[in-house]
Order: structure tokens, then C-alpha cells, then sequence
């Protein structure tokens, strides 16, 4: 990469957007002139409305002539302020028609059984105004009334009218109030201008440049895809971050106007807000919004890049934009609140942690787990766009294409291998899954739910493949094991759990529940017959995780990638697929050995097979821990020492060497012949 | 001298399957709607090419629509990337330069696609061009002072380009090719669509590049221009190179007078094949 360069084109990028009118009222116009004032303008204008219906004089006629208009007409008198709105008694002969066709607002009718009749006409707004007035005027007389029956039976009318006396106390703050208000409404807010202010850019530098035809001009420069790419997302980014800062601001001076006006005008109370205590929220929130413009940026770009012209730019971009909308009501959904597991999920994520930010709840731990996040799947984002851009089909709309997915059936070749567009995609198909159903079934049907979630993760790879046409013995590694080489890779096997042990003891003073991460499971599984639990603990995950990861996504970057970038890229993904900061470094562990096992070997029967015994170590640890203890009681030790640490690491390294032995001097001796 | 050898490039086209061409029938009798299967086949654009153009030599590339110019001319800029065979520029030292940024910074590449930035102006063009290529700023001055008188372009040269003409845009589209003084220049159909006038600016601004020592390489349908213009043609059809050689030898190879009667010649030829 050379910087110099890319500042080049970054500038052009930016110089090219800033001259985009589009862009600039949505910039600039939209938040500072336009927000304001529709938020300000509506704000007085319905005060003022209300002012003036409280000033008009509503008109009421009395249908019979009883003693109920003088009474009426004396609480009416007295009682002005209370019932907020003045009324005028006036003599009407045909109340109904006069009503119809409006010389009065409602009228008052006495039947029979003296049964009273508020008349009035609910498709006219000042007629619902009127009887709802009157509505207050009879309650006072119903009140006094009642207080007169009572003190005519010699009783004390204010104790059997209240003989119990209560009132509510809230004792949250005013910010805090204020704050519980404005974030639930914050995040929806933060996405749409983020979007707003990212869509426009992204369409003008993508479907925008073939459109105007200097994306081939641009191609013809001495510069490299990432070079092209990353100028690009820079400058849609820095546009999205500046509008969305601009918005906020507008948005929150026009929503403070708003608050502490209507306290003022409302309430007549002297509540005093310290609009300094939102700072550090406000702050936080600003940072957080620049990460998030990293994730849109990306995605829109991403789906911009396929459109040929600004009008279908802007069709393929609609459901996006949904899709990041919905996202951002997880923070008015009561009870979802941000968690490690919830810190993970694009778009719920950021609204989440707004949304405690303005509760006032600062857990550093969760905000660095989301902008991890965000910046982790920016990239993810960044790399599909790189794929895109590297593919003639889409820039010249003709070649070859690239995600094999998109093609039709029909027209897949047979025996052909996925590419790095299907892997990231077969991904996001399982996480949304797990996510949605899988997330479902568990809180729907308890421990079976775990199983469906473990049915997602085998089903899904398979279904792919077979949709694709894929050469499947090679994708996943299908192939007979010697028994040698399972012994072998049962030995790294071994090598890796207990090497995850050191590390788990290792980071305890960091992360304290590292060391659980391995052995202990779920309370709810625990209760479960044994049979189940090896089902659906040890020999699910075995088969289904090893063809997803030892199967599809190794299966696929071996055929691409160097060897060492195969087995980090499939370990990490591996573990960072268990969404768990704090477990990964250990999972990670294991998860290269088992990446090694079928790496080395060629088939994916060792390490489904040291799975299996990893996760039924496990079962039998949470269902048996005595008898466990009594044989390896070393699982079972709070905190390591020393000695046993060079123990475990001796342990570790005879382990690996045997193994490693036992696999390679087969592979060799296969060479030789 | 630029070497190109065993050049390849494929595509996918939508054809129709002959099965369906008898289900195409059967519909259309029966007034029945149904559903088609189309099939995607590839096939090159572009058909093991290989030749070689000298420093100081003009070569025109001719052939009918779809017959894989634009397509050979984009793997010449390093626009796409070859299905198989290869590109590469020899310097006077014999080194072959591969590499795509180095390649396109001895490139000149102008068709008709690339368009320049509507949003700016052709000085500000000129000099974000020159940071991209990394001319130094006093070098940069002289050389866009320097286009600018060659190509008449002071009137215009702080107008935004989208309020140019059709004449001055050209001129600005030639000047981005000038920027980085390249040692080849590829022009894809560079007259297509323009007047007498600006037409002959072009062929003018190919002869003396020519003269200077400058390679140039471009397709084009008027078979007149490149009768004069030419050092070399290829004629390609269906991918595939089938004529080589210089105007004249062409022409008295299939017995006729001008270039244009020869192409026809060539193509009824390859044709009965």
C-alpha cells in the first residue's frame, strides 16, 4: 500500500462527494436547518394551537329545562381553572339540529329515569373538546354531591371519601428519566442518520462511478484494488461519521429545546436539568457512532457495488437500510439488554449500548466487545467488497461470477469447490440461524432447543453443498482414517485440551471465568439422562462443527490459501464463532488442534472423533465430578501451581511429538511408496 | 516493446439449449405459458493471442462487433485480468515489467468507457492525477502547463468538465494519458463518434506520439484511417488473430486496392472456413 497515493485518491473521493449536491443537502441541510425546524416549528406550532383552543368559548345547551343547567352553570362558573376550557350555557329550542349544524358544541339531554345524556359529535374535534369539558364540570357536581348525601348521613365526608390516602415517589432523577426517554429513542435515531448520510455517498462511489464511467478510468491508474477500495470506504465513512455528528447535535439541541420548554411551560414546577451529566454518554455515543459508520459504509457499499446506476443502486440498497431499521428496535424491546452474547450481534449491539449509555450504564467490558465487533465485521465487509471489486463480472457486467450461490442450479457445474464469497456467506446464513431460530427453540423448548441449534450448524454445510454441486468427499475431507492416525490425532488432541488448560489457568487472573470454558456446562443440561447429553453434547457438535469448519471452511481455503493461512483463518473463525471473548484464547486452542488433526491426516474422521471425546469429557465431568475427580482430580483444581503447570506442559509436549509422529510417519511412508 | 503471449480470455454467454429451442415450439403451438431454461456456456473472447509491437510502431486492431477488441485492448491496460497467457512490457534494458502498477504507470489507455470526473476541474484532474502517479509538483507544473498549450485547453482548463464540449472533453480525455508520459498508449476506437475536426487531432496526436518513439496500440472501424496510420494490422475474428501484416502487404496478399475491400476479403475467407 502506498499512503501517498492512496491520500491522492482518498482526496478525490471526498473532493468528488462533497461537489455531489444530493449529498451535501443530506449532509449538511437536512440535520442543521431541516431537523430543527421541523422538531422546533411542530413543537410551537401545537402549543399554540392548544393555547388558542383553551382560549375559544365552547357553546352548551340544556335540552330540559331543570334545576341541572343552574347547578351546572354554578360549578362552570367557579370552577374555570379546573376544567381548563371556557364554557358558555346558551338557550337552544332544537338542540340536536343546532348541534348538527354547529351554533352549539354539545348539549345536555335529561331522560325519563333521570338518566343524563352528554350529547355530542365526535367527528368534530371542537364538540369532543366541549363534552369532554363538560365531562369535567359534571364530575365536580357528581363529587359535591356525593360529599352533601354523605355529610347528610352525619358522616365525615373527606375520610369515606378517602380512607386511604396514597401517592407514588419516583425517586429516579430527572436525567435519568429524561435519559430512559431519550434512550430508547436514540438508537433508531442514530441509524436512520447514519444511513442517511452513508447511502447517498456509497451509491455515488460505486453504481454513481460506472454510471458516469470512471470506474474503467479508474482502473486504468497505477494503483491497487485495496488502494481503490479502501480510498473509497474512507471517504463514504468520513461523510457518514460528519453527518451523523451534525444530526446528533441538531437532534439533541432541538430535543433539549423541546424538554425544557414543555417542563417549563407544563408543569410551572422548577425542576433544574443538568444537561452536563449526558455528556460522557453523549461522548461515548459519538464514538460508538463512528464505529458503526465503519459497518454501514461497508454494507451499503457492498450492495451498492452490484447496481449499474444510481436508480438501482438505490433499489438493492431499500432492504438494507430495513433490515439496519428493525436492527435498531432491539432497544425498545423491554428486557433485552446488552450482554457478552448480545454484544456480538451487528446493528442490536450498538443500539443496545446507546441505549444503556443514556441509561447511564458504563460497562467498558461490553463497549470494547462492540466496537470489536463493529470494526470485525467492517472488515469482514471490506474483504467481500475487495472480493466484488476483483471480479470482471461485476465491474464490466461481464465474466465470470463469483459466489457460486448466485448462479442458478441448473447451470452449477457439477463437482466444483466454493469460493471465499460462499464460506463468508454459508456463515452468516448459520449465525443468523442460531440466531434467530436456533436463540428461539432454547427459550421455547429448553435442552432440545440446543439440539435444533446443533441440528443448524450440521444441516446448513450440507444443504450448501448439495445446493452447489460441490465435490464433496473434498470438501469435507471424506475419507477412511488408519488407525494409526486417529490414535495420532487423538494425541494432539489430548496435547491441545490440556494445553487450553494451561491457558485457561494462565488468564485466570484476567478473565476469571476462563477456566470454566472448558469443562463446565450449562446448569440446564445437567439434569438431562446421560444418553441424551452425550447425543446432543458430544456427538452433535462433533459431526456438525467438524463438517462446518474441518469440512466446508477449511475444505475450501485449502484448496486456495497457503497451508498456514488454511489452519489460522479455520481456528479463528472457530473461535470466534463461540462468541466468548473470555473462552476463545482456550476454544482457540482446541480448535487448532483439531484444524491440525484433519489438516495433517486428510480426513475429517479425526477430528470429529477428538471432538467427540473432548465434549464427552465434558458430559461426563458435569455428570459424574466425583468419580472424575478421583481420576483426573488435576480438572478439578482451583488454582494451578507451578509444578503442576511443567506437569501439563511436559504432558502437553510428549503428547504432541508422539502424535505428531504417529500421523506424519504414516503420511511419509504413503510417500514413499 | 510490449509482449503479449498465449492470451486468453473467457466469458459466460446465456445460450439456448436445444431442448429448449423444441420446447420454444411446442409453446408457441400450444399458446401455453412455461418456463425456459437458459444455459450458461463459456467461451473465449479472446483466443491464445500472442504477438509482439516494437517501440515507434502504430498498430491497428480491426474487426467486427464482439470480435474480442475491447477485450484484448483491456487486458493490454491491465484493466482484466487474463484467463491464461500473459502481458509484458520490455524496457530498453530487456527487463519485462508485470507488475499491474507498474505496468499501468507506462500505459496511456483511453476507449470510450473511460470517462473522466464530471466534478472537477481538467487542472485538478490533471494534478490529483499526477499525485497518483507520483510526479513530483514542479514537474507536474511543467508538464500540465506544458499539455495544455499542446492541446489548446488554457481557455477551458479551470471549468468543471461536466460543462465541456464534446471537442474539449477529448482533449482532456488526452491529456490524462499525457500526464504520466508513457511509453505506450492504447486507444480503443479514439475517433468513434467524434467530428472531422477533433478526429483528425487524434490521428495527428498518434502520428507524432510515433514519431517521438512512443508505441501506440488501437482498434477502430474506419478502415481508411488506419490504411495511412498504420505500421501493422491484426485483424481478429471470433478471438482468434486471422491477418497480420502491414496494410500493403495485406492488401496485395488478397489482390485488392484499400484495406476496406481486403477486411472483406479476409472476413468471406475465415468465414468459409
Amino acid at each position: 500500500m502506498n499512503l501517498k497515493r492512496m491520500t491522492a485518491l482518498f482526496k478525490r473521493e471526498l473532493t468528488d462527494i462533497l461537489r455531489d449536491k444530493k449529498t451535501l443537502i443530506m449532509m449538511l441541510v437536512v440535520p442543521i436547518i431541516i431537523y430543527p425546524l421541523l422538531i422546533v416549528g411542530m413543537t410551537l406550532l401545537m402549543s399554540s394551537i392548544m393555547s388558542s383552543q383553551a382560549e375559544k368559548t365552547y357553546l352548551i345547551a340544556f335540552e330540559n329545562d331543570t334545576d341541572l343547567e343552574k347547578q351546572i352553570g354554578d360549578i362552570i362558573e367557579d370552577n374555570e381553572e379546573k376544567i381548563g376550557y371556557k364554557l358558555e350555557i346558551v338557550k337552544e329550542n332544537d338542540c340536536q339540529g343546532s348541534l348538527e349544524n354547529g351554533t352549539i358544541d354539545a348539549f345536555v339531554r335529561v331522560e325519563e329515569n333521570d338518566k343524563v345524556l352528554l350529547c355530542y359529535l365526535s367527528a368534530k374535534d371542537r364538540s369532543s373538546t366541549a363534552v369532554s369539558a363538560l365531562n369535567d364540570a359534571f364530575e365536580l357536581y357528581r363529587e359535591e354531591l356525593t360529599k352533601e348525601k354523605i355529610e347528610d348521613a352525619g358522616l365525615d365526608a373527606e375520610v369515606m371519601l378517602n380512607p386511604i390516602r396514597y401517592e407514588q415517589e419516583d425517586y429516579s432523577t430527572t436525567e435519568e428519566s429524561i435519559g430512559n426517554l431519550i434512550g430508547s429513542m436514540m438508537p433508531f435515531l442514530i441509524v436512520t442518520v447514519i444511513l442517511l448520510g452513508a447511502i447517498y455517498p456509497a451509491i455515488d462511489v460505486t453504481a454513481g462511478e460506472k454510471e458516469r464511467g470512471t470506474l474503467e478510468t479508474l482502473l486504468t491508474l497505477p494503483i491497487t484494488n485495496f488502494e481503490m477500495i479502501m480510498s473509497k470506504f474512507l471517504a463514504v465513512s468520513c461523510i457518514a461519521c460528519v453527518s451523523a455528528v451534525l444530526n446528533v447535535f441538531s437532534m439533541g439541541g432541538a430535543m433539549a429545546f423541546l424538554v425544557s420548554s414543555s417542563l417549563s411551560s407544563a408543569a410551572n414546577m422548577n425542576i433544574e436539568i443538568h444537561y452536563e451529566t449526558f455528556i460522557p454518554g453523549i461522548l461515548f455515543t459519538i464514538v460508538v457512532m463512528m464505529f458503526f459508520a465503519l459497518l454501514v459504509t461497508a454494507v451499503c457499499m457492498c450492495t451498492c457495488v452490484f447496481a449499474k446506476n444510481f436508480k438501482e443502486a438505490n433499489n438493492y440498497v431499500t432492504p438494507v437500510m430495513l433490515i439496519f431499521m428493525f436492527g435498531s428496535y432491539a432497544a425498545m424491546i423491554p428486557d433485552l439488554e446488552l450482554t457478552a452474547q448480545t454484544a456480538a450481534i451487528p446493528i442490536v449491539n450498538v443500539a443496545l449500548l446507546v441505549e444503556g449509555l443514556f441509561q447511564f450504564h458504563y460497562n467498558y467490558g461490553l463497549f470494547a466487545i462492540v466496537l470489536f465487533s463493529n470494526v470485525a465485521y467492517s472488515l469482514l465487509a471490506i474483504m467481500i467488497l475487495g472480493k466484488i471489486y476483483n471480479s470482471e463480472a461485476v465491474l464490466f457486467s461481464e465474466g465470470l461470477s463469483s459466489v457460486k450461490l448466485f448462479t442458478r442450479r441448473s447451470d452449477m457445474k457439477e463437482k466444483q469447490m466454493p469460493g471465499f464469497g460462499d464460506v463468508v456467506l454459508l456463515l452468516c446464513i448459520v449465525l443468523l440461524l442460531i440466531f434467530y431460530v436456533g436463540t428461539f427453540a432454547q427459550l421455547k423448548f429448553g435442552f432440545f432447543g440446543v439440539a435444533v441449534q446443533q441440528l443448524i450448524i450440521l444441516l446448513c454445510p450440507l444443504v450448501y453443498a448439495w445446493y452447489m454441486k460441490a465435490d464433496k468427499t473434498q470438501l469435507f475431507s471424506i475419507q477412511i482414517i488408519k488407525p494409526l492416525q486417529l490414535a495420532g490425532s487423538v494425541m494432539i488432541g489430548i496435547a491441545t485440551f490440556v494445553g487450553a488448560l494451561i491457558i485457561g489457568a494462565l488468564l485466570m487472573p484476567v478473565f476469571p471465568e476462563s477456566a470454566e470454558g472448558l469443562t463446565q456446562l450449562d446448569d440446564m443440561v445437567v439434569n438431562q439422562p446421560i444418553y441424551l447429553l452425550i447425543l446432543v453434547v458430544a456427538i452433535m457438535p462433533a459431526i456438525g462443527e467438524e463438517l462446518l469448519f474441518r469440512g466446508f471452511v477449511m475444505g475450501t481455503l485449502k484448496k486456495r490459501c497457503r497451508p498456514i493461512v488454511t489452519i489460522v483463518v479455520t481456528t479463528l473463525i472457530f473461535a470466534a464463532y463461540h462468541m466468548s471473548l473470555i473462552k476463545m484464547f482456550t476454544i482457540g486452542i482446541v480448535g487448532l488442534g483439531l484444524t491440525l488433526v484433519t489438516y495433517k491426516t486428510g480426513s475429517i474422521a479425526a477430528s470429529m472423533c477428538v471432538h467427540f471425546l473432548n465434549n464427552l469429557l465434558s458430559v461426563l465431568i458435569t455428570k459424574y465430578p466425583t468419580q472424575i475427580q478421583r481420576v483426573l482430580p488435576i480438572l478439578f483444581k482451583d488454582r494451578l501451581s507451578v509444578s503442576d503447570m511443567l506437569l501439563l506442559a511436559a504432558v502437553v509436549l510428549i503428547c504432541a511429538a508422539v502424535g505428531w509422529m504417529l500421523i506424519g510417519g504414516k503420511k511419509k511412508e504413503k510417500q514413499k511408496r | 516493446m510490449i509482449i503479449v503471449d498465449d492470451l486468453c480470455k473467457e466469458f459466460e454467454r446465456t445460450v439456448m439449449s436445444k431442448e429448449d429451442e423444441a420446447q420454444t415450439k411446442r409453446l408457441a403451438k400450444s399458446h401455453k405459458k412455461g418456463t425456459l431454461k437458459q444455459k450458461k456456456e463459456s467461451f473465449y473472447a479472446v483466443n491464445h493471442v500472442s504477438f509482439q509491437v516494437p517501440q515507434g510502431e502504430i498498430l491497428g486492431i480491426l474487426g467486427p462487433n464482439g470480435a474480442g477488441k475491447t477485450t484484448l485492448l483491456r487486458m493490454l491496460g491491465a484493466l482484466m485480468q487474463p484467463t491464461c497467457g500473459s502481458v509484458a512490457i520490455e524496457d530498453e534494458n530487456g527487463n519485462r515489467i508485470t507488475d499491474p502498477v507498474q505496468y499501468k504507470k507506462s500505459i496511456g489507455y483511453l476507449s470510450g468507457n473511460t470517462k473522466l470526473y464530471h466534478r472537477m476541474s481538467t487542472r485538478e484532474m490533471l494534478y490529483m492525477l499526477a499525485e497518483i502517479y507520483e510526479i513530483d509538483k514542479q514537474t507536474a507544473d511543467e508538464r500540465i502547463e506544458n499539455i495544455a498549450k499542446v492541446l489548446d485547453m488554457h481557455s477551458f482548463m479551470d471549468n468543471r468538465i461536466e460543462k465541456l464540449s464534446t471537442g474539449q472533453t477529448q482533449r482532456a480525455s488526452i491529456a490524462r494519458c499525457l500526464i504520466h508520459e508513457p511509453d505506450i498508449y492504447i486507444f480503443d476506437e479514439p475517433t468513434l463518434g467524434l467530428d472531422i475536426l477533433s478526429a483528425d487531432a487524434i490521428v495527428n496526436f498518434m502520428k507524432s506520439q510515433k514519431e517521438a518513439g512512443k508505441t501506440v496500440l488501437y482498434s477502430t472501424h474506419y478502415l481508411e484511417e488506419a490504411q495511412f496510420l498504420c505500421d501493422r494490422v491484426l485483424m481478429i475474428y471470433q478471438g482468434k488473430i486471422v491477418k497480420e501484416g502491414s496494410p500493403e502487404a495485406i492488401m496485395e496478399e488478397c489482390g485488392v486496392g484499400n484495406l476496406r475491400d481486403a477486411f472483406h476479403h479476409v472476413m468471406e475467407e475465415v468465414d468459409t472456413l
